[in-house]
């Protein structure tokens, strides 16, 4: 045992000696760091910007609500004659557009490590009382080009570029010294075959580990200080690990080549077909299937539905909409008087209508969110065939820009949705008139994180997923290994 | 010498096992495209009837209301979309034409999928794009590097074949092997082509061919060059698979990220917030120009101006609102633009661009759709203010009590989008086809110049 573990040092410093003087080392580890520090500094800026549009939206919040309520004290007081559509102490004004909230989804303290969703789902919804399908559609603007080619992220250099780099620095492993003839005399001395690989992979690992996790944990803790704490040291553990599985994945896969004992460009070609298979193909693939399994409901029937349930409100409501607005021959009626306030016909048949094909389509609605969560059940069942779709779908979980975050986050905004009608809904079809307690009391949007238990969860299976692999392929190199005949 | 090249290649196996993977791949997604092309573009054209019909069947009401209530412009996938759907999955698919403001199309395909998406979607000119070089590059990275380790190059040169005699036989003999990989496809592409969209179509199919066969003539030579300038099999390899993973992978995203920091485009909230703020700005103005006030909608108005004060406030939206358009929509072609000449370094990015142009599925088909659809709906608008001015209350409270009727709904036309026509995508994107010539042409120098720096 011991000596095993002193030829193992050996093999390990014998090999950072040429792989010092060869160069290589320096240049791959050289370039990981490289483009990791380039999608760091995309991902980070990508992040920042995001987040000042939400600090922005945040700090323009109470500032509108003081002027809302100074203006309505002042219409109370009867300094100000209100505006027919923006009528402080009117239910339909306020609920409608004047004290309309924003729900916001905060970003994670490891978003930059993984854009995910981010570039194309909001972190915000402006919520009126209007029906949802006037808000809860709209997308972040981002130029369709660049959302085809996706970002440089960390995520982008982890899950594609990684693999090339252990790849490089290992396909050739065992083959190169028997092409070179070395081998023959390396293991005629007492050291094994599974102790020289062992030794060689270590190094490798230990070189290209070691810059990941120094760039990424270096650059993550500098530049987002929430990661200092007891839970974002959590989290960043958890990326390292993720990040750490992942590569070792592909370096047993390469040892296990290796093992098989054919020549440097067999390996080189079987390797590279693994990559171009389990991680450009693969995942198209099962995209395709995955949306083949649990289809999307069609967006252009919910359309017309939309329309349609739209067509039946306006007749439903001809009535009350053919009204004509009385402030003009009587300004009195904009005024509150004790407590209760005229709403224009007009404007409550237009809630009515809104409220309508909001019931109209919410079933159809709610199938779109059902079928995307369908869908991403079905990822998370299969993503075990490819492990990078494991690394990609738990580290862009981790970041919380992941599909099912955005799935929470618009069913959260949709329940917000409803509480604001139903706040607004009794004041505009009885009359009452919004006074400053009403104000204080409309209800507040709060993103609820989902159980972080969860998420842990579904990380350590990810881990299981990565690191099973990484067992069964060591454990067949080593037992071919040990039967390895170089004579 | 072509022939025996092939002979080769088919002998180890490589042509049958990659050329086969790829062809089935191609296969998948031809038939993937084929049908959701046609359920799509089936779908859409019934609900655009659809629609049309509900707005002329529509009750009497209130033109305003109507115009509230709108109509919808869907947006047709051409069929060579089956090729390449290009920016297909981030762009909507569906405008609701409604009154006082302009909209965008919604409904991105990709919001409804998964984060797999973002790993690509299968579609013909993936397949070609993508791997299309990597199965250039593993048929020919031993073609001269290979000969060179067995001593053959040494024997066929003593023969009298001149090196560049040597590189026509080789390139054509890979040339061969593509085109025996790929013309089923494309045969099957144009009799499919031909039955859904006609001669448009297999004219769109024909350029498409020849960006694609620029772009593997391009990877053809390439691979070549490299083959003849390194000194082993094993170091040619490892370059062409180097410069493969930087071509395919890792250039499209730099690219991407570069053109956004030369041509930044703003974020939905400032977008939102600088068009809403030069919107307020111009309203006023109108309104106090011509109607005396500059409180918009306030109760100095009396409801029978509301006809005239709809299209003066409309009128006063049209231009701000193609300032801000454009301006977005330029952002995002000149962040194509830029890109497209770095196909001189990267051939796949101008690849993509002339792809996705002649196709008609880029953002330039998507903007053209988009202001037609917006030319409608001012259409709409422009007919019932007009409608509402004539009819206005000559009591002077009154305005919503006026109920129009089937006479003014059609008045407004049938929507009928006519897309960019292939001779026009072609004029708009021959500058990504003349980077992928000069690509091509410079690579057939460095080839020919490089056959002959190595003594065989």
């Amino acid at each position: 045992m011991r000596r095993t573990f002193r030829n193992f040092s050996r093999v390990v410093a014998h090999e950072r000696r040429l792989l010092w003087a060869d160069r290589s080392l320096w240049a791959v580890c050289g370039l990981l760091a490289l483009l990791l520090g380039f999608g760091l500094h995309n991902g980070l800026a990508e992040v920042k910007a995001r987040e000042q549009v939400l600090a922005a939206i945040q700090a323009s919040q109470p500032q509108r609500e003081a002027a809302l309520a100074d203006r309505l004290q002042r219409v109370l007081a009867g300094v100000e004659t209100p505006d027919p559509f923006a009528n402080p102490a009117d239910p339909a004004s306020v609920g409608s557009g004047m004290g309309a909230r924003s729900a916001l989804l905060p970003y994670e303290a490891m978003a930059p490590l993984a854009l995910g969703q981010s570039d194309m789902q909001p972190n915000y919804y402006r919520v009126t009382y209007r029906s949802r399908a006037s808000f809860m559609d709209d997308t972040e603007l981002e130029s369709p080009w660049h959302l085809l080619s996706g970002p440089f992220d960390p995520l982008f250099v982890i899950v594609y570029l990684l693999p090339l780099a252990v790849l490089g620095f290992s396909w050739n492993l065992l083959s190169a010294e028997r092409e070179q003839g070395t081998l023959k005399l390396l293991l005629s001395q007492p050291l094994t075959a599974l102790t020289l690989v062992a030794g060689k992979a270590a190094l490798r690992a230990g070189a290209l580990l070691g810059t990941t996790f120094v760039v990424l944990a270096g650059v993550l803790l500098a530049a987002r200080p929430e990661l200092r704490s007891a839970a974002g040291a959590a989290a960043l553990a958890w990326a390292l690990g993720l990040v750490a599985a992942y590569a070792l994945f592909w370096l047993a896969l390469a040892v296990a080549v290796n093992a098989l004992g054919r020549s440097s460009a067999f390996n080189a070609l079987a390797l590279l077909a693994a990559w171009v298979l389990l991680v450009l193909v693969l995942p198209v693939l099962m995209n395709l299937a995955v949306q083949a399994a649990s289809p999307a409901p069609s967006r252009i029937e919910l359309a017309t539905r939309t329309r349609l349930a739209a067509v039946e409100g306006l007749n439903r409501y001809s009535k009350l909409l053919a009204a004509d607005y009385r402030y003009v021959a009587q300004p009195e009626v904009l005024q509150p008087q004790d407590g209760k306030i005229e709403v224009a016909s007009r404007r409550r048949a237009q809630y009515l209508v809104g409220r309508d094909t909001d019931r109209e389509i919410e079933a159809l609605t709610e199938r779109f969110d059902t079928q995307l969560a369908g869908q991403q059940a079905l990822v998370a069942r299969w993503s075990w065939l490819s492990p990078a779709l494991v690394a990609s779908e738990s580290l862009t979980a981790l970041a919380g820009t992941g599909s099912e975050r955005y799935l929470q986050f618009r069913r959260q905004v949709g329940r917000f949705h409803g509480e604001w009608k139903a706040f607004f809904e009794p004041r505009l079809l009885e009359g009452r008139a919004i006074n400053p307690d009403d104000l204080r009391a409309m209800p507040r949007f709060a993103w609820v994180e989902p159980p972080r238990a969860q998420l842990r969860a579904g990380l350590a299976l990810a881990a299981l997923q990565l690191l099973l692999p990484v067992l069964a392929l060591a454990a067949w190199a080593a037992w071919r290994l040990r039967r390895l005949r170089v004579v | 010498m072509a022939r025996r090249e092939l002979t080769e290649l088919w002998r180890d196996g490589r042509l049958l096992l990659a050329g086969g993977l790829m062809l089935l791949l191609l296969a998948t997604a031809f038939a993937v495209g084929w049908q959701q092309q046609r359920a799509i573009d089936g779908e859409r054209q019934a609900a655009q009837a659809l629609d049309y019909d509900a707005w002329i069947a529509q009750d009497e009401r209130h033109p305003h209301d109507a115009a509230h209530q709108g109509m919808h412009a869907f947006k047709p996938l051409p069929p060579t979309a089956i090729v390449d759907p290009g920016i297909t999955p981030y762009v909507g698919s569906t405008i609701w034409l409604q009154a006082h403001r302009q909209s965008e199309l919604r409904f991105r395909p990709a919001q409804d999928a998964t984060g797999l998406q973002r790993f690509g979607n299968l579609s013909v000119a993936w397949v070609l794009q993508v791997l299309g070089p990597l199965l250039v590059i593993v048929l020919g990275f031993n073609a001269f590097a290979g000969e060179r380790e067995q001593g053959t190059l040494r024997l066929t040169s003593s023969l009298g074949v001149r090196p560049r005699q040597l590189l026509a036989g080789k390139a054509l003999a890979l040339a061969a092997a593509l085109a025996a990989c790929l013309l089923p496809a494309l045969l099957l592409a144009a009799g499919a082509l031909a039955m859904q969209g006609g001669w448009d179509a297999v004219l769109r199919l024909g350029l498409l061919a020849l960006g694609y066969a620029l772009y593997l003539g391009i990877a053809v030579l390439g691979v070549l060059a490299v083959s003849a300038l390194v000194p082993s099999t094993r170091l040619a390899l490892v370059v062409l698979l180097a410069l493969w993973i930087g071509g395919v992978t890792l250039a499209p995203r730099v690219a991407s990220d570069l053109a956004r920091e030369v041509h930044p485009s703003p974020s939905r909230q400032a977008f939102n917030q600088q068009m809403d703020d030069e919107l307020e700005q111009a309203y006023r103005r109108a309104w106090r120009a011509q109607l005396g006030t500059d409180k918009r909608w306030g109760a100095e108005l009396p409801l029978n101006r509301w006809g005239i004060a709809l299209k003066i406030d409309d009128e006063a939206g049209y231009a701000v609102a193609d300032q801000h358009f454009s301006r977005l929509w330029d952002s995002f072609a000149r962040q194509q633009r830029l890109q497209e000449w770095a196909g001189l370094a990267v051939p796949l990015l101008a690849l993509r661009g002339w792809s996705m142009g002649v196709a008609g599925t880029d953002f330039a088909a998507h903007r053209h759709f988009s202001v037609a659809a917006e030319a409608q709906r001012r259409l709409m608008q422009d007919l019932i203010s007009h409608d509402l001015v004539e009819h206005a209350d000559p009591l002077g409270d009154r305005h919503f009590s006026y109920q129009a009727g089937k006479n003014l709904w059609a008045r407004v036309p049938r929507f009928h989008y006519h897309p960019i026509g292939a001779a026009a995508a072609l004029r708009d994107n021959v500058a990504s086809l003349f980077v992928l010539g000069l690509a091509l042409a410079a690579a057939a120098v460095l080839a020919g110049w490089a056959v002959g720096v190595r003594k065989p």
